[in-house]
Order: C-alpha cells, then structure tokens, then sequence
C-alpha cells in the first residue's frame, strides 16, 4: 500500500525550477532512496512533503488523503529528520521529546520517550541541553524526535550526514528495523554505498526532474556491468569487444548483466589450465548513479 | 508501527505549544519579566516621584497615580510584543520553526498559544508594575490605589497583550534579519506606546497635537486601562474598547496573514 504518493510534483522559485514534474510512490515496508547531486531538488521535495514549502503544481497524497486537503491529518503519521540541526536554545532533551509528542497529538508519551532516549542513547543525556550534545548525539535526537508519535511514513534527509562510522551503523540498523515494522521510508544521501545497502528502490534526481527510478538491484544490472578479472598463466590474443584492459597478463571484461558468465567464458576460447585466478565484481549504484547523471560510458 | 497511544490533534498540540511559550520566557526570567519591572521601578521614582510632585495632569489626581496605569500598559503591550517576535525569531533561529510547520499544528493553533503565551508575559509583567507602582504609592500617600474599574482594567491590559503578541509574530515572520524587527519595535512601536499617552493627557497637549493623537491607537489601549484603575480617560471608554478590539482584530489578521503567506525557511 502506498503510504506516500506524488503525482507531477512542480517547484519553481522565481523562474528557476527546483522541481520539475516528479512521481513517486513509497509504499508501506519500504525504503525510497532520493538520490542527486547537491541542489538536485531532493530537499524541496521533502520541504513540500512537510508543508514548509509550497508545491507550485502537482499532488501529494499520504495514507489516501490528500495533503493539501487533509493537511492535520496527514502530518500527524509523518516523522521527519531535517538535514540542518535543530537548536531548541531553552530546553533540555527531555523537554523537547515532551513538547515534540505533544505536537502530534500525544501527552503523557513517558514510556515512548524513555524507549526511544534508552535506545538512542540519549539517556544519560536527557537533562542537558542541545547545544551541550556532541554532533552525533544531536543527530540522535533529531531522530528521536521523529519518531516520539510512531509514524508511519518517515522522511529522512540525509541523517548520517557527518555522523561516525558507529553512529552511521546504528541509524542504518534502526531504518531497518522501521521497514520491518511497516513504516514508509523515504531517505536522500549522498552516500551511495548506504543507499544501495538499506533501499530497495530508488530515484535519481537531477536538476529537479527524476532520470531514473525503480528497484536498487534492477537499476543496477539495467544501468552497469559486472567486471571480470581474468588472471592469465600465458599471455593469449584477445580482442573481445567486451574488453576493457589487459596489462600483465591480467585481462578486465565489462559483462553485461544480460550475458550469462557461463556463456561468456566459452566465447572467449581459454584454456582453463591457462587461467590462474578469476575475479568478478558487481556493478554499484555508484556506478548506475554516474552513469544516469553524465550519461557516460562505465 | 502501531500507535499504542491515540493522537489529539485539537487541543493537545495548542496546549502543548502555550506550555513551551510559557516556560520559555519563565526559563529567561532576567531578561524578560525583571528587566522591564526595573526599567517601570525607574520611571515611578523619577516622573512618579521626583518630577511628579510638580506636575499636575488632571485635577485631584496626583501625577504618580496618573503614571502607574500607563506604565502596567506600556509594560504589558511592550512585553508582549517582544515576547511573540523573540519567540518566533528564536525557533527561526535555531530551525524549530521547521519542526513547528511539519507538525500537525495549524496556523490558528500557533498564533493562539503564542498569543497567550505573550499574553501571559505581558500581564506578569503588568501585574509586577502595578505592584511597584503600589509599594510607590502607599510610600507617599500612605494608601493603597484600588482599581475603580478591575474588569475595564483586566480587560484593556487582555486586549492589549493579545494585540501585540500577535504584532510581534506578523513582524518576526516577515522579517529578514534581526534588525528588522528591532527596527519596528524601536523606531514604531514603542514611540506609538509612549506617545500614546503613557507619561500625559490629551489635555495637556495643543489642538493640532490632540487631533494627531487620535490617530495613534495605542492611546485607546492606555487610557482604556486608565478608566479601569482611576475612572477617568481622554477617550469615552466605549470607544476606546472598539477601537481596541479593531486593532486586536488587525494584528490578529496580519499574523494569519503571514503565518499563512510567509516562508517557514529556517534562517
């Protein structure tokens, strides 16, 4: 079931368009990467999600409801994680979990909160206030605050931006816990081993408009190759169209994902006694990514 | 996930956001309820006390006692006024304003509970005033000064403070930097208040000057609060309530308006 629909998204400021006539969905146990250089357009579309920008055309439908016409409604099952931290000069982290709760609807939350300050370790940490947290730890509540009214639909907006190795590690486990739950995921980064790793589709947005989108896998083997490593005994004549590199007696091959490997091999008429080591690399979304924006070789 | 906890979306996210207001300012006492209360201590014993005593506004009213009225207004409206555009500065600021427009909090839900929140500075500040200017009075004329009127004077100080939490938040939410708003409040608004008739009467003033003044719509708020303590005003009290409740209505207007047209980008 499609928890988030978005049918002909426009954005224009002035006559620069931000967003240009995007589509997408994320249904309900799923993880929606937003993928695009900076200025993409992929804060826009999630500033629009969250009212704080205002769509120039298009439609926005979360849980069956029209966002534009069941405005309350509709956000009160959003979570969301801003990319800038929030500050909140006055207040301590248990406060702002309160105040944050109750924003959604949701007074005497004790037992979510405290659930959610132990599991991200914001504990030990809840009389202090934001600006005495470390980057990660005001990351952390900035999670918390997002899911204190157990959403159904969360738009994360580059939440492992300048967070550790650890802290990015922690966040990816809880995402996937969140799917499991059934909660809607829509998730930009621009770490693109991190999208490929926690979603199961993806887009790619560039100058406002989406280039390419579908499941991570198929966009992968639609959009890149595998690489194959062929370490010789002897040195042999080739001259494979799929070749990409032979020096020292090392050959590299681009292998379509429509090519069986099996089939490949026997074209290339080795003698599997000459054949020393042999390596295979999948494609990478990093790859399928720069291939969609330079519209390049690979 | 499933909610174990059902969602309020009416009451609970205004009564909720009118508590942060409330503590908010509670949290910086110094600088937004002792701060003024020093400033009106200071007014009392220079115009109240020591120039006062060769001043003469309206007949068998002392000056100290023309002042105190003026002051609990000039105290409250200014107070009010600071607390709505320091508020939402401050959540623009420091990005909540982000958090506040993604919530399922309506614009009517965020200018209601700032109002009151600026409401509530406005009247502890006022009400603080009041008490300086009593513990002045009894000093002096060893009695207490008692309210002619406590609804007209409760109820002039209600008008005012909502008026101008609701000034504070149009002003903050259209504003681009700081300045801006400091600029308004400086170079408008508290000239309009202390020319509103804090500090003389109308009576006192040239004709020209008299009909200038009745273009200033702070003089309604203050002497509406006057007639509720001395019983006396410049303005008949009726007109001075209208006129207060049409300015309540077009600052009210003027923060729906901008609240529902401005931008909610974090500065």
């Amino acid at each position: 079931m499609a928890i988030l629909k978005i049918e002909n998204l426009v954005k224009n400021y002035g006559s620069f368009q931000a967003v240009n006539k995007v589509s997408f969905a994320v249904h309900s146990g799923e993880i929606f990467g937003l993928l695009g250089p900076n200025g993409a357009g992929k804060t826009s579309i999630i500033s629009i999600i969250t009212t704080v920008e205002k769509p120039t055309a298009g439609s926005i439908t979360i849980n069956d409801m029209k966002l534009n016409q069941h405005e309350k409604k509709a956000k009160s099952i959003i979570g969301v994680v801003p990319q800038e931290i929030i500050t909140h000069g006055y207040f301590n982290v248990e406060e702002i979990l309160n105040f944050h709760s109750g924003y959604y609807g949701l007074i005497n939350n004790t037992v979510r909160i405290n659930e959610l300050m132990k599991k991200l370790e914001l504990w030990d940490h809840r009389h202090k206030r934001v600006r005495q947290l470390s980057g990660g730890m005001k990351r952390r509540l900035m999670i918390a605050k997002a899911l204190v009214h157990s959403p159904r639909l969360l738009l994360l907006d580059e939440p492992t931006a300048g967070v550790d190795v650890e802290l990015r590690y922690s966040i990816w486990q809880l995402v996937k816990e969140l799917k499991k739950m059934g909660v809607a995921i829509l998730f930009t980064t621009h770490y693109l081993e991190e999208a490929e790793q926690l979603c199961d589709r993806v887009a790619i947005i560039d100058k406002g408009q989406i280039q390419k989108q579908g499941e991570t896998t198929t966009l992968i083997q639609k959009l890149t190759s595998r690489h194959l490593t062929l370490i010789l005994k002897n040195k042999i004549e080739c001259s494979h169209p799929a070749l990409i590199n032979y020096q020292n007696n090392t050959l590299e091959f681009r292998v379509p994902y429509s090519k069986e490997m099996g089939k490949f091999l026997s074209e290339l008429n080795l003698q599997r006694e000459n054949i020393l080591d042999m390596k295979i690399r999948e494609g990478t979304l990093e790859e399928a990514f720069k291939y969609v924006l330079n519209q390049g070789e690979l | 996930m499933n909610n174990v906890k059902k969602q309020e979306l009416i009451w609970t996210p205004f009564l909720i956001l009118l508590s942060r207001e409330i503590r908010r300012f509670f949290k910086v006492m110094a600088q937004t309820v002792l701060i003024p209360i020093v400033n009106s201590f200071i007014y009392l014993l220079i115009f109240g006390v020591s120039l006062g005593k060769h001043i003469q506004v309206i007949e068998g009213i002392s000056y100290l006692e023309f002042l105190i009225p003026g002051l609990v207004m000039l105290g409250c409206m200014n107070n009010s006024y600071q607390n709505g555009s320091s508020s939402l500065l401050g959540m623009k600021f420091g990005g909540e304003i982000v958090d506040i427009k993604a919530s399922p909090l309506t614009v009517q839900h965020i200018i209601w509970a700032m109002s009151l929140g600026g409401l509530c500075r406005g009247l502890t500040v006022g009400f603080v005033i009041f008490l300086s200017g009593e513990l002045f009075y009894y000093f002096y004329e060893s009695s207490f000064l008692i309210p002619v009127h406590p609804f007209y004077f409760i109820l002039f100080c209600a008008i005012g403070g909502l008026a101008f939490t609701k000034l504070g938040i149009a002003v903050a939410f259209i504003a681009k930097t700081f300045d801006h708003v400091s600029a308004i409040g400086g170079f408008i608004i508290l000239p309009l208040i202390t020319l509103g008739g804090v500090f003389f009467s109308l009576d006192n003033l040239s004709p020209f000057w008299i009909k200038v003044s009745y273009f200033n719509p702070l003089l309604y708020f203050i002497n509406g609060v006057r007639y509720g303590v001395l019983g006396v005003s410049d303005v008949p009290v009726a007109v001075a309530f209208w006129i207060s409740i049409l300015g309540l209505l077009i600052f009210h207007l003027a923060a729906v308006w901008t609240l529902k047209r401005g931008s909610y980008q974090p500065w």
